[in-house]
């Protein structure tokens, strides 16, 4: 396949010159479509400190298709579905939007940029978006808290 | 309620209690992250919820309009209610509680059933106190197959099968068409069911409640059986259940991703440009990477197999410029007939499109709503100088890259106007 040279290419590159606070490797090391990556709170966000397990799922005609990213340590995000897929909406994800040019790399980066700024129009949680936007400072105890409980020590 | 039986898990800790004495918080681990299992209650329910859905007046009418999931079987019987030949045989069954407070419906299908049985019931060797949990789809299956057979049965053709109950204790006939071509799917009644729906989507439920309901006084026996009365027998089923939905009709966070996906699927098809033709695919013309094309850095990689291109290396141009090795850009064609970088559609070249000069395309789908959204998201964060789009060409022009959000924002207005419909009709999502 196609798809692996690349992945592997990607692979290669993300893990030499990883970008800030993102960390890769495979889930198996004898599938390279089935990624763990450990996300590392942006520092001016409530997920500070925090390491989310994040899985990068190839589909096996990448990069024609576009991966699939959800987040396996449980993290309280408007665009994070809180059930235990912990899916995240990316728009540049949407095959309508994905280009083969786009890198996992950009994905990643993305997804990072997603904890530091959510984007509440495009919520999954429209609880959580609805406080991020009237009560900002309760959400971000709230997002503070679960990232104490479930982001750092054994689990990530 | 009744919830006596139910088991609370946590998802953080995997700790199970009962949900009587704990609640819905883990009292483990306090997280809240928890699923009710459902299991059905061994104990009557508390009479407070006593089933309305079965009025006097109902159980004592003969005939139509029926309710078999209200005024059936008594629930320690059972027995085949119908078994309908012409190739296929179905047979459907109902289970009613001794109270009548649980009606739950089976639906079996067999092949090589031409003919009804002599003798005595054939019976599907069952378990009439099925777990509630297990029948849970086939109870949403027979509730389909009630709306559904509604204003199709003749009322005055009986039960051609009717007599072969020989049950003097049923409150009344039961009819049950089961027509050809009716989307039943086999079913094993001995083993858990598939995930799949059994009926075509959960969607189609919920047409069928939302028509019913819409008519209000259904019809007579002249004009077709109505064969849902009283409240809604989801609510019941809900009440049951222990499910909190009630106003949206979606029992489970499982229906709810089902039918989310599907929307999903469809709404994908529906935006995602088509792939192109063989024709245009193979008349792109062909060039040989040059001087120019490889930029200033002198290097230069086909950014969807990301390997490098030499010097030489023939390469298939698209009418917006960008460059690709052929068996790279041909399956990306394949799918959809648009330029994997700039997305601008390769069937209808357009001269003035060129780099210097970008033909903005799709302009007049730019909506008030998609400025909205570029003000309020941050599309895309900085990577760090490396644009994910910017691929070969390590230089975009301005105008270029503008066009690109433009194209991206309109993208994203029409799935937000999806995901605004999904909010709408199926609730915040929480």
């Amino acid at each position: 396949m196609g798809s692996q040279k690349r992945i592997a290419k990607e692979l290669a590159e993300l893990t030499e010159s990883p970008p800030e606070g993102i960390t890769v490797r495979l889930a198996d090391e004898s599938n390279l479509y089935n990624w763990h990556v450990y996300m590392e709170g942006p520092e001016n966000s409530p997920y500070h400190k925090g390491t989310f397990l994040v899985n990068l799922n190839l589909p096996t005609n990448y990069p024609f298709k576009p991966p699939t990213v959800s987040f396996g340590t449980k993290i309280y995000h408007p665009n994070v579905t809180n059930d235990e897929k912990g899916s995240m909406c990316l728009g540049m994800l949407r095959p309508d939007e994905w280009k083969p040019s786009s890198k996992i790399v950009a994905v990643l980066q993305f997804a990072r940029q997603l904890l530091a700024e959510p984007m509440p129009d495009d919520a999954v949680e429209g609880r959580i978006a609805e406080q991020y936007r009237t009560d900002r400072k309760r959400y971000e105890e709230v997002a503070r808290e679960w990232t104490r409980k479930h982001a750092t020590g054994k689990k990530a | 309620m009744a919830d006596n039986g139910d088991r609370m898990f946590c998802h953080a800790c995997g700790g199970v209690w009962l949900r009587d004495g704990q609640g819905l918080t883990c009292p483990h681990c306090e997280s809240d992250f928890t699923e009710i299992i459902e299991i059905p209650p061994d104990t009557a329910p508390d009479p407070s919820h006593e089933d309305p859905s079965i009025p006097p007046h109902e159980r004592t009418r003969p005939r139509p309009p029926l309710n078999p999931w209200a005024d059936h079987n008594p629930w320690a019987h059972e027995e085949p209610d119908d078994f309908f030949g012409g190739g296929n045989g179905f047979r459907h069954r109902t289970y009613r509680s001794p109270d009548g407070r649980f009606t739950f419906s089976s639906t079996t299908f067999g092949t090589g059933f031409p003919e009804r049985p002599a003798g005595p019931p054939r019976g599907v060797p069952g378990d009439p106190l099925m777990p509630m949990v297990r029948s849970l789809d086939t109870i949403f299956h027979g509730l389909a197959d009630t709306y559904r057979n509604q204003g199709r049965r003749d009322p005055q053709q009986g039960d051609p099968w009717q007599n072969f109950h020989g049950q003097e204790d049923h409150d009344r006939e039961r009819e049950e068409a089961f027509g050809p071509g009716r989307r039943l799917y086999p079913r094993d009644a001995n083993a858990p069911q598939p995930m799949a729906p059994p009926f075509g989507t959960l969607g189609d439920i919920l047409e069928l409640f939302r028509a019913d309901f819409g008519n209000g006084a259904g019809g007579g026996p002249g004009g077709g059986v109505r064969v849902m009365t009283g409240p809604n027998p989801l609510a019941m089923l809900s009440t049951l259940l222990n499910f909190d939905r009630h106003g949206d009709a979606v029992y489970s966070q499982e229906e709810l991703d089902r039918v989310i996906s599907q929307l999903i699927d469809q709404n994908m098809n529906g935006t995602a440009p088509p792939p192109a033709s063989q024709d245009a695919i193979h008349s792109l013309p062909k060039k040989k990477v040059d001087e120019e094309m490889l930029g200033s850095e002198g290097k230069a990689e086909c950014s969807i197999c990301m390997d490098p291109v030499e010097m030489g290396t023939e390469v298939t141009e698209l009418p917006c410029k960008h460059w690709f090795h052929f068996n790279c850009i041909e399956m990306w064609l394949n799918q959809h007939n648009t330029c994997p970088h700039c997305r601008r559609p390769i069937s209808s070249p357009q001269p003035e499109g060129t780099r210097e000069n970008p033909v903005p395309v799709h302009d007049s789908s730019e909506s008030p709503s998609s400025h909205r959204r570029r003000s309020n998201a941050t599309p895309f964060p900085d990577y760090g100088g490396h644009s994910p789009w910017q691929g070969q060409h390590q230089s975009v022009s301005p105008s270029e890259s503008d066009s690109h959000e433009r194209r991206r924002s309109s993208g994203n207005n029409n799935s937000g106007g999806f995901t605004g419909w999904v909010r709408s009709h199926f609730g915040g999502g929480s």
